[in-house]
């Protein structure tokens, strides 16, 4: 039973986490603009996820970004690294101002993530890989009996990948109950909407087959996110799958379920309006 | 050099030298795809069965499984057919290991058309090309059972990623137990003056055949085993070059984007010289016996000395 007090310090860090929420997708489509080039709907999609594992979850020192004990991130859909390098940037692994080289030559913020990047744990974007070295890290985790965790981000399109459940089955075998995947699924993907292209559904199901704990959540509402992360980390006896459902583009209305806003830019207008949204300025 | 048969593939010689170097480094782990009992790494899982994964079915994972590891600062051993490493799981090879520099250390069995019974799902005849192109691999390729034993002091040795192609069958011995064998390196195993043929692996043993036959009609060949391709001693072939004037390449391995290929690079470039090559010819092989395939597909011995002759005659 949680008590008044503990039921108050939640609500304050999902309010916390709520705000920090909107400043990193301010700084996803900021980026991604600067660049002209860059995943943006899969990135919004990911944002909540992303903010209350940087900002709440994880255990890190961004002083020492290699420091032994840290819980591991990875994201295994590796596109949507502008949402990332925020998350990075706001925690302090490098400049913010960083953050204006997405994609540019001699930038550390590479098209795709790579192990270079201070804060970045392993290279990923080539859909499936990601995750399969998460099992690697967590098996490392449990052979040198470590107590820290290792997240993993994939993507709904992403678990097309038969490597993906490669890797399912040996984080079953192993017992990786220090792994937690969340699959980010916005339900599209590159070419339109994942249903139509080869349909995954349904996800929860699958998991469980593989002996999975799965937990099935509103990807945008902060306060199950939060909560399921939490138990997912504490979570002993088996790996655990947050499926979460989520929107692409949320937070920008003209980009919510945009195939147009898996890989392009904004452009300069509304890139204008965009900003005003998250700022809460829209009329 | 003497030719003495075989007692072991040298897929055995290096897992019993890795069940060895076991104790040397006791933070080694061994992954293998369920053919433990084919490359012999079980003898490995025997012996330190708490630092033995066997992955399944399932090289991909396996190998990406195995780079996150050593992206925690490990050395892994990962054990599977040539085909499946480097066809199925390429992409994992290429992009989490070779890219970050990893100690991923691949034991390649099947190199060649040496599982020659198997057929050609078996048959690992463009491994080297694929491993040879990828940046900071390094590929060894030894021809026996000393050199294959050495090979994983050589590999673990070296930092970063090293493929080792290893053999099916039991073929010949020629190194004695005081060799060295660094990585970049070659051997000279037979001295000659007329013609140069420097080749690696099951061929080693063809090029010391047909060295010994163009002999008796007054040809003396020069044979280096090129048991480190990559890096490659160019310096060794070429000081043995300069002074027979004729390379033959031979191969187990598709002629385009071999070894071959690369020594006919650096000789046109720094030392024209006259060159032949030979593998297979843009051209997959089939089940049946080794040495009838070898036959088939132009690799004898007996091919080596027709193209000796038909090149130093240029």
């Amino acid at each position: 039973m949680q008590s008044e007090y503990e039921k108050q310090e939640f609500d304050r860090r999902v309010e916390f986490l709520k705000a920090k929420a909107r400043e990193v997708r301010y700084h996803i489509v900021d980026m991604v603009y600067t660049a002209k080039s860059g995943h943006i709907g899969g990135s919004m999609s990911a944002a909540d996820i992303m903010t209350a594992l940087y900002f709440d979850i994880l255990n890190i020192d961004p002083t020492n970004p290699r420091w032994s004990e840290r819980d591991r991130f990875i994201l295994s859909k590796g596109h949507v690294c502008p949402v990332l390098y925020t998350c990075l940037a706001l925690k302090g692994y490098f400049p913010m101002d960083t953050l204006k080289t997405l994609r540019q030559f001699g930038s550390i913020l590479q098209g795709h993530p790579i192990r270079k990047t201070p804060g970045v744990d392993v290279s990923s974007g080539s859909l499936g890989h990601g995750f399969g070295q998460g099992i690697g890290i967590a098996l490392e985790a449990k052979y040198m009996k470590k107590d820290y965790s290792v997240f993993v981000v994939l993507g709904n399109g992403e678990i097309q990948e038969g490597l993906v459940w490669e890797a399912a089955a040996a984080a079953d075998k192993y017992k990786l109950d220090n792994l937690v995947a969340i699959v980010d699924d916005n339900r599209m993907q590159n070419d339109g909407f994942t249903d139509s292209i080869m349909p995954m559904d349904p996800i929860d199901k699958k998991f469980e087959a593989f002996n999975w704990e799965v937990l099935s959540i509103d990807g945008h509402d902060m306060h199950s996110v939060l909560a399921s992360l939490e138990k997912a980390k504490a979570f002993k006896g088996k790996p655990v799958c947050i499926v979460a459902n989520t929107i692409k583009g949320k937070g920008v209305g003209l980009m919510e379920n945009q195939q147009r806003f898996h890989g392009k830019p904004p452009t300069e207008e509304e890139f204008e309006v965009a900003l005003k949204e998250i700022r809460g300025e829209a009329e | 050099m003497e030719m003495k048969a075989a007692k072991v593939p040298t897929r055995r010689a290096f897992s019993d030298r890795l069940v060895e170097y076991g104790e040397i480094d006791p933070e080694l782990i061994v992954f293998d795809a369920d053919i433990g009992y084919s490359t012999y790494t079980h003898l490995f899982g025997d012996k330190y069965p708490e630092r033995y994964f066997n992955m399944g079915i399932q090289e991909l994972n396996a190998v990406d499984t195995a780079a996150g590891m050593a992206a925690e600062g490990r050395t892994v051993l990962m054990a599977t057919y040539g085909v499946f490493l480097t066809m199925r799981a390429v992409e994992a090879i290429r992009s989490f290991v070779c890219y970050p520099n990893l100690n991923v250390k691949f034991l390649s069995s099947h190199g060649g058309i040496t599982p020659a019974i198997d057929g050609v799902t078996h048959q690992a005849t463009e491994d080297m090309a694929a491993m040879t192109t990828l940046p900071n691999m390094k590929v060894l390729a030894p021809a026996d059972t000393e050199s294959a034993r050495r090979s994983v002091d050589t590999a673990m040795e070296t930092p970063g990623p090293c493929f080792i192609r290893l053999m099916r069958d039991p073929l010949f011995d020629i190194y004695g137990p005081n060799e060295d064998f660094p990585m970049g390196g070659s051997k000279l195993i037979r001295s000659g003056k007329d013609i140069t043929i420097a080749t690696y692996g099951d061929m080693v043993f063809q090029a010391l055949e047909a060295a010994e036959e163009l002999a008796k009609s007054g040809i003396e060949a020069e044979v280096i085993d090129l048991y480190s391709v990559k890096p490659l001693d160019y310096a060794a072939v070429r000081s043995s070059v300069e002074k027979t004037g004729h390379l033959l390449v031979p191969e187990d391995h598709q002629k385009r984007n071999g070894v071959g290929y690369d020594l006919a690079a650096y000789f046109l470039r720094e030392y024209p010289i006259a060159f032949d090559h030979m593998g297979l010819e843009d051209t997959f092989a089939e089940s049946g016996n080794y040495y009838k395939l070898l036959d088939k597909y132009g690799l004898s011995a007996a091919h080596i000395v027709e193209k000796s002759r038909r090149l130093i005659k240029k």
